[in-house]
């Protein structure tokens, strides 16, 4: 067995790198050569000399980092070579234009599964088997007490939950890009059939979905100083940034409600502040997690974003999977 | 239906905030099903199920069994949830896919009448098979409500009180009245439901039940206004709050929690019977040191409340008395309308009469409070802390003009409690909560100096802001020293207030003492280690006491 150093790639100040390429993936510090998996906030950072990425990921990034950024883009499954180093993006099925990043390096094969899910999900590529000999894999819901339902189903409940306070504006939280679009489309296809309203940051990022070619329904943006009466019974899709400030107080008679796999548990929804939670996540539940380590044949599992402990723990044991870990 | 509307309700009550949306929430629910499933839902509401009929433990091996997931896994899962029931209803989704759903029907009766108890019943073999079949064939939306149940940890954020409201709009009957009506023993059946929202109102019916205690608030400076001639003074005895009844002849005990307690105590009942007279008096339970006139540690009264039918031995070994403050019925007059200080007259003369005419002699079991009578409010202040030393809490400060009207109500009863002793200390270890507070490193334990060394005194988790909890968890992962299953242990670096109300010597703890009621009231987070108290201190502080 090789030691620390000498595996493709590392951990190094808590970040993936690798050394042979000296290239960073989702690096929270400004670098050199950046790959990114998808433009979720906590994937990238300002100030790289150069981003590679998809051509959807190098769009929503831009709009996030600035249009003066230098970035590189491939196509899903096209390959480019770094100081000899075969790398390809794969769907990840997380959000559109997240990817999974495969190396081939003197035929060994690394595989990088950035945030996954095998859900399906209207707004982006679905979920693609990357056979890896090792692979480096999020476990954000690594416990077996985390098992997602249906999308529609959850819909369904969101509309039923609006539908049964018809007095009342209903005020959905969610991540800003991926899961607001995705809810969107999902609720469309309910019996809710109110007005969907949305708030700026999401209405932004709806519209450059649509200009990629993702169908999302068509929202209201969210107006400051609405007439409170028009929004009975409706639907208004915001950031989770604004739960707590004054930013409320534009509405009255709100029922709240937040969207994320964390809600699943109950003591987590009963501490988050909000009245309802909907278990619905952009990550692999423990069964995806686990059919993704099998699938990919990957003999050598790492896992980072997320406690790995008992996951680590259960695959040795039951599955007889080599569990390796980061010198951090 | 009826399970399922009733989870329905749980999920429904557990998302709502606000008191009148679940109320009305509870009404619909009430209109809308069986009078025999409404009187299970109010059993299972307001709390009076906590029996347990299989522990979580049980049930989690019973799983671990079955889909043969490794105990440590569970127990890892749990440390996220924080609640057994909970933690095998989630791990139970999607297992089940494919069987047939034959209890998708049944009611909340059908459960709690025939399934349940029939489990209790079986052996272990019979059982373990048993619920693995109610797992199979109940949908997995009444999960967590079986397996609930089954643990006894029914809990939902609705109080009795909030289920008084609900019935009385329901029918439009006065609250005291339905209050009075699920008071004591509430039996789940069609006539009980019945009869609490009957529109007429029955006395002889409610007679054998207690009235609803009326409770102190804490003081308001206010008072400090009035004239100490307005008010009437009590030690506040730290014992188990309880009305006596005797009516037709019949004794009956009951606590503050609603239960009947006669079991536990047959001395007092029986002594108590011979008095001739038909009461209710309100009053404390305590263990009585008769020799010195002083009351015992409640840990001793703890002794006796969980012991039915205690033995001659136990009985004399914590001796208990019951100290009557208020004359509620007297020969079946519901005297609670008149003022205190009338009612007052009035205990003292029965009491008087009682220890005469009564054949047996009831002293021993048996008194009236003694009132302190306080020259001006300092002199309340300097009987407030004399109280420790006969073993109180502090004084109950009530309204002379004062009726006896039900709850916490505002402005007529006041408890004023002695302050408690404080010493700063170190946090040193934290382990993970559990219930709401799963996940969240919420259970704390405390050292003082020992020379060079900390010594662990004292554990609490109560006394942080949501905040201060979120913002000490953050902290204490990144400074753990070593991990120990739940409990970490940490770097000593934080400094408490930690506030309790009693001090003594104890051989069990390391500390050599041991203290009651500790809680956190400051994060001292002006003070280095350093700057915490010693054992020592803590010595220092009982001597000053006793």
């Amino acid at each position: 067995m090789r030691t620390k150093k000498e595996y493709l790639i590392r951990y190094k100040d808590g970040n993936l790198y690798c050394e042979h390429a000296d290239i960073w993936i989702d690096p929270i510090k400004p670098v050199k050569k950046a790959l990114i998996t998808h433009a979720h906030f906590d994937h990238f950072t300002f100030g790289c000399e150069e981003y590679i990425s998809t051509k959807e990921t190098a769009i929503l990034l831009k709009e996030r980092v600035g249009d003066n950024i230098k970035i590189k883009t491939f196509e899903y499954g096209e390959e480019f070579k770094i100081n000899g180093i075969n790398i390809s993006f794969h769907p990840s099925g997380h959000i559109l234009g997240s990817s999974q990043i495969r190396f081939i390096f003197a035929e060994e094969k690394w595989l990088i599964s950035g945030d996954f899910k095998l859900q399906k999900d209207e707004t982006c590529k679905q979920y693609e088997i990357v056979k890896t000999d090792y692979l480096i894999s999020e476990c954000t819901f690594g416990l077996p007490i985390f098992k997602w339902d249906e999308s529609n189903k959850i819909a369904n409940d969101i509309s039923k939950w609006i539908t049964n306070s018809p007095e009342k504006t209903s005020l959905l939280f969610c991540y800003s890009l991926g899961k607001a679009q995705r809810l969107i489309n999902e609720i469309s296809q309910t019996n809710f059939k109110g007005n969907i309203y949305s708030h700026g940051s999401i209405h932004k990022i709806n519209n450059i979905y649509r200009e990629i070619g993702i169908d999302i329904k068509d929202t209201i943006k969210i107006e400051n100083k609405k007439k409170i009466d028009e929004l009975k019974g409706s639907l208004i899709l915001l950031p989770p940034s604004l739960s707590n400030g004054s930013y409320l107080k534009n509405f009255k008679n709100i029922q709240t409600a937040f969207a994320s796999g964390w809600m699943s548990i109950r003591a987590l929804r009963k501490r988050s502040g909000y009245d309802k939670g909907f278990a619905i996540s952009d990550h692999a539940d423990w069964d995806g997690i686990l059919e993704v380590v099998k699938k990919s044949e990957a003999k050598n599992v790492f896992f980072h974003h997320g406690d790995s402990e008992a996951l680590s723990k259960y695959l040795v044991e039951k599955e007889s999977i080599n569990v390796l870990l980061f010198g951090k | 239906m009826s399970l399922k509307k009733f989870s329905e309700l749980f999920d429904d009550l557990d998302s709502i905030n606000s008191t009148n949306n679940k109320i009305e929430v509870l009404k619909r629910y009430f209109l809308s099903n069986e009078p025999i499933d409404n009187s299970w839902a109010i059993y299972l509401l307001t709390g009076k199920s906590n029996k347990r009929f299989i522990s979580g433990r049980y049930l989690k091996n019973l799983f671990s069994q079955i889909h043969e997931y490794p105990q440590w896994l569970i127990d890892t899962c749990y440390l996220k949830v924080g609640d057994s029931a909970e933690v095998i209803t989630l791990l139970l989704k999607n297992k089940t896919i494919s069987k047939d759903k034959k209890l998708s029907n049944i009611s909340l009766n059908e459960l709690l009448s025939e399934i349940i108890p029939a489990l209790s019943k079986l052996d272990e073999d019979e059982k373990n098979l048993e619920i693995k079949n109610v797992w199979e064939t109940l949908p997995e939306d009444n999960h967590l409500i079986f397996n609930k149940i089954l643990t006894g940890t029914f809990r939902v954020g609705v109080s009795i009180g909030l289920i008084t409201k609900s019935i009385s709009k329901l029918i439009n009957i006065d609250e005291e009245i339905i209050s009075h009506r699920l008071m004591g023993d509430f039996k789940p059946s069609i006539d009980s439901y019945e009869f609490l929202i009957k529109k007429n109102i029955n006395l002889q019916e409610l007679n054998s039940k207690p009235f609803p205690f009326l409770l102190a608030n804490t003081i308001e400076d206010k008072i400090f206004k009035h004239s100490i001639n307005d008010f009437q003074f009590e030690w506040k005895f730290d014992g188990i709050r309880m009305q006596l009844i005797k009516r037709s002849g019949n004794v009956s005990l009951w606590t503050r929690g609603q239960e009947l307690v006669n079991e536990s105590f047959p001395e007092l009942v029986k002594k108590m019977s011979y008095i001739k007279d038909d009461f209710v008096l309100d009053g404390e339970l305590l263990v009585w040191n008769f020799k010195e006139q002083i009351a015992l540690d409640f840990s001793l009264l703890q002794k006796r409340i969980n012991r039915k039918s205690p033995t001659r031995t136990i009985q004399i070994k914590y001796p208990i008395i019951f100290i009557a403050y208020d004359l509620l019925e007297i020969n079946g007059k519901d005297i609670r309308e008149i003022k205190l200080e009338n009612r007052r007259i009035k205990l003292e003369k029965y009491f008087s009469k009682w220890q005469y005419k009564t054949e047996n002699n009831i002293s021993d079991i048996f008194k009236i409070c003694d009132l302190i009578y306080p020259k001006d409010w300092s002199d309340v202040l300097t009987y407030k802390e004399k109280s420790r030393e006969n073993n109180t809490e502090g004084l109950i400060i009530k309204k002379k003009t004062s009726i006896y009207s039900s709850g916490r109500k505002k402005g007529i009863w006041w408890k004023y409690k002695v302050d408690p002793m404080q010493l700063d200390a170190v946090l040193i270890y934290a382990k993970v909560g559990s219930g709401r507070r799963a996940g969240l490193y919420t259970d704390y334990s405390f050292a003082l100096w020992k020379d060079q060394e900390l010594i662990k005194f004292a554990s609490a988790y109560s006394g942080l802001s949501n905040i201060e909890i979120k913002e000490l968890d953050k902290w204490i992962r990144k400074n753990t020293i070593e991990k120990f299953g739940p409990v970490r242990s940490l770097k000593p670096e934080m400094v408490f207030e930690i506030s309790f109300e009693k001090i003594q010597i104890s051989k069990r703890h390391k500390s050599g003492i041991a203290v009651r009621f500790p809680r956190i009231t400051k994060w001292r987070k002006d003070k280095k280690i350093n700057d915490a108290d010693s054992l020592e201190n803590a010595y220092e502080l009982m001597k000053k006491i006793s």
